[in-house]
């Protein structure tokens, strides 16, 4: 009984969403398109659906918004990221936002000294749950280059739970984007963690 | 007098990387700003003593990450004094090049995230990101890397300028003579942007002398040093250009001094590329056991895009038995309380925007 409910509710998002992304696509090849008019189409779509996991994670995947958090040198590649040229927004999540309140990632780019690694644990409590960490470059991966270091931790994995991590000292804007779509598989649910 | 005491970060969106602000409040009139800084300390001179010579590149590239080619070209340059090695005569044209090329992509960083912090947010940003990015292009052709290079050698560069550099090099700057000017054009004209700037944190130049702070800033405050034209290296002595002096000392001398650095830089870049004499512009290979340097004590000064950059060494046969920098940026930043004393709250990040600090430089 129970599974064919929850069969028939993830039928009914399936069509919904074909719906949707046939809405969002018929507005994009008219080259006019009406934003209000196509959110409240939206809206009436959605607003009746039962709140599967899917339709959670469905919202979920493509509104992830990184925290605006930059430490050292990858904090230039990931202002990049947000630049004209990778054009982040495409895929949901461009808006950096300054309070951790209303984010999802946050990006550790840069290495992490001992002083700091108590605002960043500051930080991370701060964030809503879900909440996901992406390690981006060497030294928020494993200390990179300052291994050696008195000052720096060996990778923020030590102190909080990793998701995706990125290689590079730095890593070019566009593996922050691929990064991120890994990111976006596994809180889909599309890849094991 | 009823004094509030706020704290700014160290994670804010204006800080430009992780310091951390007490500042006290009366009413929104700033008394006093105290900078708390090391957020970023990680021993970049310790561990240079614990590395041989051509292994410390990587380190000091990543003091001033927005212009990692200044440091580099520093820091070679004073392994060269102690070794008393004379760059090549194209590989001194090559290296005008880049670091004029690093300025200019140093400069629009510059501009993107001053126009962020005085509220044109993201337009400007995106526009000058656009162009960074086509200057990191150009750098990527020359040096293999885009962010990051090692590319200075003893006595030249890792590997030659490639044929086509020239062509792309005078076009891009053909583009950014254009974009400088369409700038300038767009946003000096905002009322938004002249009310937060003019007029705004006032650096005096009798202060901005006692406070030894160098480069953009000092210009704007009247005063002409340039390393370049002071002590001039490499081959910045065979062409014109002005080091330009603005009398203000406010936010947007600052801002203006900076963007007729940029003109200034293109110009260099466009005489030396078309001035640059045939022959190889490569360095000595890197080899595990370096020559003993015959000078112990060295000592080398450059105009980074942020001010003035002294490098001194100890040296010892195998590697630098002390190296001491004296980074732009931390005497730069010493200048925040003086300047935004009497300001209003909200002018803090336009002061602190505008002094354009990178504190990877300022905590080392």
């Amino acid at each position: 009984m129970m599974e064919d409910q929850a069969d028939a509710s993830s039928e009914e998002f399936a069509n919904a969403r074909k719906e949707m992304d046939k809405l969002v696509y018929e507005s994009l090849k008219g080259r006019e398109v009406k934003p209000n008019a196509l959110f409240a189409k939206l809206s009436d779509l959605t607003r009746n659906l039962p709140p599967t996991k899917e339709l959670v994670n469905w919202a979920r995947v493509n509104s992830l918004w990184p925290l605006q958090f930059g430490l050292a040198c990858c904090a230039i590649e990931l202002m990049d990221f947000g630049s004209a040229r990778i054009d982040a927004e495409r895929k949901g999540y461009l808006l950096f936002r300054g309070t951790p309140r209303q984010c999802d990632v946050m990006i550790i780019a840069g290495w992490v000294t001992k002083s700091m690694v108590p605002e960043i644990k500051r930080l991370y409590e701060q964030m809503s749950s879900p909440r996901y960490i992406v390690a981006f470059g060497e030294c928020a991966t494993c200390g990179g280059p300052w291994w050696e270091s008195y000052n720096i931790i060996k990778g923020i994995d030590e102190v909080l739970p990793v998701d995706v991590f990125v290689a590079g000292c730095p890593p070019r804007p566009e593996n922050l984007f691929a990064a991120l779509i890994k990111l976006q598989k596994k809180v889909g649910g599309n890849i094991e963690g | 007098m009823n004094i509030t005491r706020i704290n700014v970060g160290p994670v804010h969106p204006s800080t430009h990387g992780v310091i951390r602000l007490v500042v006290d409040l009366d009413g929104d009139t700033i008394v006093n700003v105290e900078p708390h800084i090391g957020f970023l300390h990680r021993g970049v001179e310790k561990l240079a003593e614990t590395r041989m010579y051509m292994q410390i590149p990587p380190y000091t590239e990543k003091l001033d990450y927005v212009a990692p080619m200044s440091y580099d070209e520093a820091y070679v340059a004073t392994v060269e004094a102690a070794m008393g090695i004379e760059p090549s005569e194209p590989a001194k044209y090559a290296r005008t090049i880049l670091l004029e090329l690093q300025r200019i992509a140093s400069h629009l960083l510059f501009l993107g995230t001053l126009c962020n912090d005085i509220g044109q947010m993201f337009t400007v940003f995106m526009w000058a990101f656009k162009d960074r990015d086509m200057v990191l292009d150009l750098l990527q052709e020359a040096a293999g890397s885009r962010m990051f290079y090692v590319n200075m050698r003893l006595g030249g560069l890792n590997q030659d300028l490639p044929p086509s550099f020239a062509e792309h090099a005078l076009s891009l700057m053909d583009y950014m003579e254009k974009r400088v000017f369409e700038y300038e054009k767009y946003i000096e004209k905002n009322p938004i942007f002249n009310e937060r700037m003019k007029g705004v944190g006032v650096l005096s130049r009798d202060k901005a002398k006692e406070l030894g702070v160098t480069g953009p800033v000092l210009r704007a405050s009247g005063l002409n040093y340039d390393v370049r034209k002071a002590n001039p290296y490499y081959v910045y002595d065979k062409f014109h250009f002005n080091s330009k002096t603005l009398q203000d000392g406010d936010n947007y001398s600052r801002y203006k001094v900076r963007m007729l650095e940029m003109q200034e830089s293109i110009r260099i870049v466009k005489a030396a590329v078309r001035a640059m004499p045939e022959g190889s512009a490569k360095g000595m290979p890197v080899k595990l056991r370096s020559p003993v340097p015959p000078n112990r004590i060295s000592i080398v000064n450059r105009e980074l895009p942020r001010g003035e950059c002294l490098m001194y060494m100890v040296a010892d046969p195998q590697k630098p038995y002390r190296l001491s920098i004296r980074s732009p940026n931390f005497i730069n930043l010493a200048a925040i309380g003086s300047l935004a004393r009497g300001a209003r709250f909200a002018d803090l990040f336009a002061i602190l925007g505008s002094l354009d600090i990178i504190m990877g430089c300022v905590d080392r």
